[in-house]
């Protein structure tokens, strides 16, 4: 053992009994320091801001991949090359499987054959926090649909309770399936859920989200839902937009033009 | 009182070793599900609840069932029950162990398991679970060992216990609605999002747990010399055959509702379940093989001299518990999946390791139970 | 006396000359830690290959203190910018920092060593590196 160790040992074998000790108001002079929580200040207003996304379904390419490739990359989603063990942040549907509530009988069928970016929809009434035990996912204070990867249990509750499919479970551990690691977010651990953030990583440094930056036919708008003159808003007030499901009461935060 | 479970023939010792054996190959198992991940079960992300999470929900109803016998005794004074009010509570201990094995199996990330506790939620349905659940399994360990307990002193139980029993009893009705509750609260799951499902739970509840209790007379009677005698059993039976019925008509409920209001949605499980979905037909021959044994179980039941025919009691009882358990321990939870949200038609496998588990767990709760209803009937039968 | 008293005594007794002997093997301890105190495990480290040791006295709080807490507040940290957004912290000299384990890194990320030298020597196993990358992992 080496002195150093030795020290160290001694030191937290005192700490711990100077511990007991003030517990016990024997000795208070040596009463271990309290963490000094004084100065951690100011937080956002709850529901002042709630992120939201346009689609544009005209736009946005059969054949392209540049969002989700981007999105997978910045965020170390692993691939696990199986769809049993898939983890997807965004990923292309079928226009039936997307809308599948939507009119089909004798539609366009350019507009039946489109391939339809899918992601969480960061729900203002979102199933998937009602049903954690943990709130290890929660919604924020600016709508995003959150999750705590240092809480959530794995009990895959948020899984059944999300109509849209948006969740995917860590079933092996990602980090020796992540071909190339990104440093611009952290990677996930084995057990736990994880999905889109809306870039909430880029969103604090004022940048637009990943996908929405790489789409090189500026298919996707971001924007604030709650603020009337954005662009988003006006866009929405100009064109003919759907939800995913909205059927369910869950009010998504990303829109389609179809 | 333990100890009377440390004493028993080569019979008895026969079986703890074998049950030891297999909870041995379950603790193998799940120790190689802990190195890799819940990847080496057939769950997936399409499917991402399996045989664990079904076969919790079989043993929450199991569970509730003790209630069966709790209630006709106390609240009724039906004396026929006497000698086996403390099978049914401990058959209930045993089934809630289990319950919180098959969850803690099921979790990517048992060790933060107390985040349920330290971060109470209570719009969540599993906080709710996780609570009632606990709470049930030690109101009637306490009431059924308490009670024993007495039993052998040869006085009369303390006070205390009598407000444990009745307590239990509509807590076992909890138990089974807050499980019912987890699935029926999920919008875009369809075959769970009915109002009958709680019902539903009760009624196969009462019908597979009541039968268990039956088959577990037999079973004392014959390794024990303890029987609870024919009129028990007589009544049992007849509990059994009317939760059965009332199954068996709020699964017609369900067909009707699907298929008469024409709704996709609402149809693609029972399909998948019953006819298959689009070419996936995996859980057919299993759904109608349920359907079928459970209608000629419980006509059996049904019937007054069948009933007390003990082969046809046997037979019946066994058919009544193997088709709730397809039903409910296999189709209703890898059903509700069918069709993902994404309209896709995945099916579902459980591998050799998550069987493995599975087999283990349950092995566990025979262990228990073996021991708690070793010590009971030497208490009862004063060796 | 009954059994059960005599049990309780006896408990007792034992307890208190375990507690006795414990008292008196970590006073002899402390003597030896205030002949040697300043031969703390962190400063007497000696420095990476590549990396200089780090100035630790431009840390967001003194070093002892952040040498004992800085899981809680990095545990605190993340609390709150994860959970409220409340992303800045102010430290008692009117410093401003983002509440992110990256301020942390990027002072002490230029010694890939550091955090694994302590919690190597005290044996402790975070599990921050499950998913944070550590400075070992990313290229200086």
């Amino acid at each position: 053992m080496s002195q150093n160790r030795r020290e160290f040992l001694k030191k937290a074998g005192l700490g711990a009994l100077a511990g007991l000790g003030a517990a016990a108001g024997l000795f208070p002079a040596f009463a271990l320091e309290q963490t000094d929580m004084s100065n951690f200040t100011d937080k956002p207003v709850p529901g002042k801001v709630r992120w939201g996304m346009l689609i544009d379904t005209r736009k946005c390419l059969g054949n392209c991949t540049e969002c989700i490739v981007r999105c997978h990359h910045d965020h170390n989603v692993p691939d696990f090359g199986k769809s049993k063990n898939e983890v997807k942040w965004i990923w292309k549907s079928g226009y039936e499987n997307a809308f599948p509530t939507a009119s089909t009988q004798f539609q366009n069928p350019e507009v039946l054959e489109r391939q339809v970016l899918t992601l969480c929809n960061h729900c203002a009434e979102p199933p998937c926090t009602k049903a954690c035990p943990t709130e290890a996912t929660f919604k924020r204070w600016d709508g995003i649909v959150s999750i705590d990867y240092h809480r959530c249990i794995g009990c895959r509750f948020c899984m059944a309770a999300c109509p849209y499919g948006s969740r995917s479970f860590n079933w092996l551990d990602p980090r020796p399936n992540i071909k190339e690691l990104s440093t611009a977010y952290p990677t996930r651990m084995r057990g736990v859920v994880e999905k889109c953030n809306f870039c909430s990583e880029r969103l604090v440094k004022n940048e637009l989200p990943a996908c929405v930056e790489s789409c090189p036919e500026k298919a996707l708008i971001f924007g604030d839902l709650n603020k009337p003159d954005s662009e988003i808003r006006k866009l929405l007030a100009a064109n003919e937009t759907m939800q995913r499901k909205p059927e369910l009461g869950t009010l998504p935060s990303v829109f389609y033009i179809i | 009182m333990i100890e009377k479970a440390l004493k028993g023939g080569r019979g008895y010792w026969a079986w703890v070793a074998f049950l030891l054996v297999v909870i041995g190959i379950g603790v193998t198992a799940y120790a190689r599900q802990m190195t890799i991940g819940l990847g080496v079960t057939g769950m997936g992300r399409d499917i991402s609840w399996g045989v664990y999470i079904a076969q919790f929900t079989f043993l929450v109803g199991v569970a509730a069932s003790a209630v069966m016998l709790v209630l006709p005794y106390y609240l009724h004074n039906q004396k026929a029950f006497s000698k086996i009010v403390i099978v049914g509570e401990f058959l209930a201990v045993s089934a809630a162990l289990m319950c919180m094995l098959f969850i803690l199996a099921d979790m990517g990330r048992p060790d933060r398991v107390l985040n349920v506790l330290l971060y109470p939620s209570p719009h969540s349905m599993v906080f709710w679970d996780v609570m009632v659940l606990n709470g049930y399994l030690f109101l009637n360990l306490i009431s059924g060992w308490a009670v024993l307990g007495a039993e052998r002193k040869g006085v009369a139980p303390a006070p205390w216990v009598k407000a444990l029993i009745y307590l239990s009893i509509p807590w076992a009705f909890s138990i089974h609605t807050v499980t019912a509750f987890l699935f029926a609260g999920l919008p875009g799951r369809h075959l769970w999002l009915t109002a009958v499902l709680a019902p539903r739970f009760l009624a196969s509840a009462f019908a597979a747990g009541t039968a268990i209790l039956i088959l577990i007379t037999f079973i004392l009677k014959k390794v024990a010399k303890f029987d609870a005698g024919p009129e028990a059993r007589l009544k049992l039976s007849v509990l059994a055959s009317y939760a059965g019925l009332a199954n068996l008509f709020f699964l017609g409920t369900e067909f009707f509702t699907a298929f008469y209001s024409n709704i996709p949605a609402h149809m693609h499980s029972l399909q998948y379940l019953f006819f298959g979905l689009e070419g996936h037909a995996p859980l057919v021959p299993w759904m109608w093989f349920s359907l079928i044994t459970g209608i000629i179980s419980v006509g059996v039941l049904l019937s007054p001299p069948l009933r007390r025919k003990n082969g046809a009691l046997i037979a019946a009882c066994i058919g009544l518990v193997v088709s709730i358990w397809i039903d409910k321990g296999m189709g209703l939870v890898f059903g509700g999946f069918v069709p993902t949200p994404l309209e896709a038609i995945v099916d579902y496998m459980p591998t050799a390791t998550e069987i493995s588990v599975t087999l283990g767990i349950w092995a566990i709760g025979l262990l228990v139970l073996t021991m708690l209803l070793k010590t009971a009937i030497a208490v009862k039968t004063q060796e | 006396m009954n059994k059960f008293s005599k049990f309780l005594v006896a408990l007792a007794a034992g307890l208190a000359v375990f507690v006795a002997a414990w008292f008196f093997m970590q006073a002899g301890h402390y003597g030896s830690v205030s002949a040697h105190a300043e031969n703390s495990p962190v400063a007497a480290a000696a420095p990476a290959p590549g990396g200089a040791p780090i100035d630790s006295s431009k840390c967001i709080l003194p070093t002892e203190y952040m040498r004992a807490h800085h899981m809680q507040v990095l545990n605190k940290w993340r609390h709150d910018s994860v959970r409220e957004g409340n992303r800045t912290y102010v430290n008692p000299q009117g410093e401003h920092f983002d509440k992110s384990l990256n301020t942390c890194l990027g002072c002490h990320g230029s010694n890939p060593m550091f955090c694994f030298m302590c919690h190597e020597f005290a044996n402790v196993k975070p599990t921050c590196w499950d998913c944070h990358l550590s400075p070992m992992e990313v290229p200086q």
